[in-house]
């Protein structure tokens, strides 16, 4: 593969530009076509009057050496190193999330504390049999109350299902192997400060992430690349299992555009939809079955410097519809042009068409100052302006089906010889921005390489969150005890210990009884005949030599045996207990996870 | 959970534990020494018209015990022989029959 050879990049968001960035540095001209008129996809970054609004929030942590890289050599004295705060409000009140013990007991008062603790004592002792649903999930590790508390509300916002319908597979999917490498390191590594430190600031771009996506796509374009805005790729030609082209309109005008190679990061729902000819029915079908949860953010212009000191809020309370406000401010000063101002996003969390998503945004806005004012962070008087933004297929969501239908969608799509699929909606993954990138990067290896790295399997090994990442110490005593459970907590086989017990105790037995014979004497062996008194028919003799040797066999095997299947059960009970502690403290940060 | 316990079974005490019989050994001769040595000069301290008549039977199998501080020195040693043998010889039994019952693969240290 040559300079000369024509490499289409479908999407200009982490994952496509990433790829298009290390193609252009290999010296290749990618063509990078993005339909909406500003590039970063799902880690733009909006502007309105000068204002900037971050679509979600995005904290750049990343443990990949390859991406903190990228970030520094493209942005670099542009990072802006923040403080984080966050907090929930929910029931009128807010906690501190992270949740902190004392703050989450004041905030609930001393009853509802103790029935919380009630309650998850009352679950530890009756669980649900079955764990079929995320309700059931989260209700059997930390009770029902403050699954009712910290759980339902803003799950529900966030997947428009109720928890009694999630699959329980996808609250496992996400915190089961943390809540299991926690339990590690905490067994083996004491946290140290550097944990706390990622908790408490992350790296953010002065401007937001698309200031990151913005720099991205000029250095493709000085490459030689080219990013084509507002050119969305409305079918994709293939000729048998090979891809030839790509029709693209840009403004109403319609063109072909050839290439050797194509890299996508477009919904893989479309990319199916869109082949020409089309994919088989089944394919169709199983493309129809995976969907997406949207949201789109109402931005505020309030005539405050500081209604609020956090970077975003998670609104727990059903009696507003918004899920999570981000105060931008917060985020970088640079975000907000005017000092004596802030502005907010109000996040709501809908599906494309349903009633959220088509109000109008006068409505919109009219909603977030009535909700603003309500939960009391600014009066509807002071917002100033007011600006929608809508962002569709934010999150592909896992529901009961979803794996069989990907799984099908994945073995078509993987047989299209000349094109790769990458990022959060190429793979159909709820993975970070960082992982999206990695993606990209790889995509590039695999076509320029000739590696052959499984686009599909980056971060399915344990889903990581950044405020679990651990000093690089910590994770590699992680890394290298989490494969070798087996060998470092082996058990004892209680049969083998009991028969060698047996075995040593029988023989000593009888040889203390046949030493005796042998010595004779009037009175042969008075005391140790005393062991009649709990050996029934033992005696000082040949013959009850040989009866010792029965009874120390059983006895000896009973304590062997009885030996290890104690100290098994303890270890194992201990272990429990060290995972059941880590899965309490990542109650601190269970939104991570939803 | 039933259900992380059974994650947690697949993935700790699966193998088969191998002991070190000379480890044993000396572990199990060091008690077995020690508390000769420590009973016998306990009995030896308390002193008495006849001191430690019971423990004198001992006698019996370890040659050369007496219930003296000589004789706690003596019995140690003879406690510890046949500590260590016995102890050594459980560990010995138990890698062997491990061996034959285990079949994850972990062969003996």
């Amino acid at each position: 593969m040559g300079p000369g050879t024509r490499v289409v990049v479908i999407g200009a968001g982490p994952a496509g530009l990433t790829a298009a960035r290390e193609l252009a540095r290999r010296g290749v001209r990618p063509v990078v076509l993005e339909q909406s008129a500003i590039v970063g996809g799902l880690s733009r970054t909006e502007s309105y009057r000068g204002y900037h609004f971050d679509m979600g929030g995005h904290r750049f942590f990343t443990k990949m050496d390859e991406v903190r890289k990228i970030w520094q050599d493209v942005l670099g004295p542009e990072f802006l190193r923040r403080p984080r705060m966050s907090r929930i409000y929910y029931n009128g009140r807010f906690f501190n999330y992270p949740l902190k013990p004392f703050n989450a007991l004041a905030g609930l008062g001393v009853w509802r504390a103790l029935l919380v603790v009630l309650s998850y004592l009352r679950w530890q002792v009756f669980p649900y049999r079955h764990e079929d649903t995320f309700e059931q999930w989260v209700t059997n590790r930390f009770g029902r109350r403050l699954f009712l508390t910290f759980f339902k509300t803003y799950t529900e916002k966030v997947w428009g299902i109720p928890c009694s319908e999630l699959r329980a597979e996808w609250a496992a999917q996400r915190i089961k192997g943390l809540s299991l490498r926690s339990a590690i390191v905490s067994m083996f590594v004491k946290p140290g400060t550097s944990i706390k430190t990622l908790i408490e600031e992350f790296d953010y771009p002065r401007l937001g992430p698309g200031m990151m996506w913005r720099a991205v796509a000029q250095e493709v374009r000085e490459g030689a690349g080219a990013v084509r805005l507002d050119s969305e790729v409305t079918a994709i030609r293939r000729r048998d299992m090979r891809v030839e082209g790509v029709v693209v309109t840009t403004a109403g005008r319609i063109e072909e555009i050839g290439g050797d190679h194509f890299v996508s990061s477009m919904p893989v729902t479309e990319l199916v939809r869109r082949l020409t000819p089309p994919a088989p029915a089944a394919i169709l079908e199983a493309a129809r079955r995976l969907t997406y949860r949207d949201f789109l953010t109402v931005c505020l212009i309030v005539n405050r410097p500081d209604p609020f000191p956090d970077n975003w809020i998670y609104v727990h309370s059903p009696e507003v519809q918004v899920g999570r406000i981000q105060n931008f401010r917060s985020w970088s000063p640079d975000m907000v042009p005017e000092p004596g101002r802030s502005s907010l996003g109000l996040e709501y969390f809908c599906r494309e068409g349903d009633a959220l998503w088509t109000m109008s945004d006068a409505e919109l806005i009219r909603l977030g100052k009535r909700e603003l004012e309500r939960i009391g962070l600014a009066r509807e008087a002071e917002i100033a302006d007011g600006c929608v933004f809508r962002v569709p297929k934010a999150y592909p969501v896992y529901d009961a089906g979803y794996r069989d239908a990907l799984d099908q969608v994945r073995g078509y799509v993987d047989g299209l010889e000349n094109l790769q699929t990458i990022g959060r909606n190429g793979l159909h993954r709820y993975d970070n921005q960082d992982h999206a990138m990695l993606t990209g990067l790889l995509a590039v290896r695999n076509l320029m390489d000739r590696e052959r790295h499984d686009l599909w399997s980056v971060n399915t090994e344990g889903e990581y969150h950044e405020e679990l990442a651990e000093a690089e110490e910590v994770e590699a005593v992680a890394g290298a005890v989490e494969g070798r459970l087996a060998e470092i907590f082996p058990k004892v086989d209680g049969v083998a210990l009991g028969i060698a017990t047996g075995t040593v105790t029988g023989l000593l037995l009888a040889l203390a009884t046949l030493i005796l014979v042998l010595k004779g004497g009037p009175v042969v062996g008075p005391n140790l005949g005393l062991l009649a008194q709990f050996l029934p028919g033992y005696t000082v003799t040949g013959a009850g030599s040989l009866l010792g040797l029965f009874y120390g066999l059983t006895v000896g095997f009973l304590v062997g045996w009885g030996f290890a299947l104690l100290r098994n059960a303890v270890l194992f009970l201990s272990l429990a207990v060290l995972r059941r502690r880590a899965q309490l403290r990542l109650l601190k940060r269970f939104l991570e996870f939803v | 959970m039933a259900r992380d316990a059974k994650d947690l079974e697949a993935l700790v005490l699966v193998r088969v534990v191998r002991l070190n019989a000379v480890v044993a050994g000396v572990v199990t001769g060091l008690l077995a020494g020690l508390a000769v040595f420590v009973a016998t000069n306990w009995l030896v301290l308390k002193g008495g018209r006849v001191v430690g008549p019971h423990l004198a039977l001992l006698g019996q199998y370890f040659i050369g015990y007496r219930v003296s501080f000589v004789g706690s020195l003596i019995g140690f040693a003879w406690a510890f022989a046949i500590g260590f043998l016995a102890g050594a010889a459980v560990v010995w039994i138990y890698n062997r029959l491990a061996g034959l019952r285990d079949f994850s693969g972990a062969g003996p240290r």
